[in-house]
């Protein structure tokens, strides 16, 4: 008996009703520190187009023209907010969340090259790729038809039957040679590695 | 009218029925929208309570881009939810594709080629509290004065 009044006392007490029948998690407040879609920090975009290289997500990220600069846009419902733009200009143009925090307490970055690889079996020697390539044709203005050059300082030549590739980090990354090749034999591709600088000892 | 109607209007704001249907993702969103039935965002104190039968449902949670065995069940599950209804895109992928808008993949998105879609929430998943507040803001923009509104 004395147990069953004391509930019912329990359960009349105000302070117990308001809170049982009125109780609600605190407001959910984005944190400060969460990865949100990249914004505009207001410096200035140099238009390299490292943001739009590096993005994973197809059509999420345009470098635009402006009436007097370039900027980088970002489109929702493309973006998936994971920061490697932000992590790759090199003009620290957007920023989300604390990435750039981080990025310039552990001194990282993205270096990229281009590498080139010819498929032998796809490959029919034509020699395309070296008479196309844009750097090619500013170093040895002399190479033409067969893609043999004299010169040792191009990217690639056909030498001895085969395509060689002699300085790989003479690329610029244009893919003249890859619309230019009927068997799509040469491919370039975009190597990205990250790199950290060594800490002050 | 008016009394019965303001009934129904306070009744339907703390009573949401949400169904959610995957129709083709990589299950992200589908653990963000389980995620908000759990203790930290709650769900059910906002009166929104999940369930899995279309016929119980005022609100469809459409998840992922549609892949083509699910067209005609897509359309199907929206002709079974009573009036009055609504969908919410949740993710990237119902609005484009997200990843999966590339060649060669079996998708087909937007879904609003399929179903009308009435909000959606972007992200690649969205958080827990984008979900919630799309479907309390969105709620009652369909379900207030509905039935005046019909007149």
């Amino acid at each position: 008996m004395r147990s069953i009044v004391y509930y019912v006392r329990e359960f009349l007490r105000p302070e117990w009703l308001r809170k049982f029948f009125l109780v609600k998690t605190a407001p959910l407040e984005t944190p400060s520190y969460f990865k949100d879609y990249p914004s505009l920090t207001g410096k200035e975009c140099t238009a390299c187009f490292s943001c739009m290289m590096i993005c994973p997500a197809p059509n999420a990220i345009a470098v635009l023209r402006r009436q007097d600069r370039w900027e980088p846009e970002i489109y929702r419902g493309h973006c998936i907010r994971c920061g490697l733009c932000v992590e790759a200009c090199p003009e620290d143009v957007l920023a989300s969340g604390r990435i750039l925090d981080t990025t310039h307490r552990d001194r990282t970055a993205f270096s990229s090259w281009y590498h080139l690889e010819v498929d032998d079996t796809l490959c029919m020697r034509c020699g395309n790729c070296c008479v196309s390539c844009p750097v090619n044709r500013q170093v040895d203005p002399q190479l033409a038809g067969t893609g043999t050059s004299a010169s040792d300082e191009v990217v690639m030549r056909v030498e001895g039957g085969r395509v060689r590739i002699l300085h790989e980090e003479k690329c610029t990354g244009c893919k003249t040679c890859e619309i230019n090749c009927p068997n799509r034999a040469i491919r370039v591709a975009r190597m990205v590695e990250g790199v950290q600088e060594e800490a002050e000892a | 009218m008016s009394i019965l109607q303001d009934i129904k209007n306070a009744v339907r704001s703390r009573s949401i029925h949400v169904s959610y249907v995957d129709v083709g993702s990589c299950n992200g969103c589908d653990i963000e929208v389980l995620a908000c039935l759990a203790p930290r965002y709650d769900i059910e104190q906002y009166g929104i309570y999940v369930h899995n039968n279309p016929r119980e449902a005022d609100v469809l949670l459409v998840i992922g881009s549609v892949t083509p065995q699910w067209v005609d069940k897509l359309r199907d599950i929206w002709e079974k939810i009573p009036e009055p209804k609504v969908a919410v895109a949740i993710g990237n992928c119902p609005i484009s594709g997200c990843v999966y808008a590339r060649k060669g993949t079996l998708t087909t998105p937007p879904v609003e080629n399929y179903i009308p879609i009435a909000a959606s929430v972007p992200g690649c998943p969205p958080r827990p509290t984008e979900i919630l507040s799309a479907i309390l803001s969105v709620a009652p923009l369909i379900f207030k004065d509905y039935e005046e509104k019909q007149r």
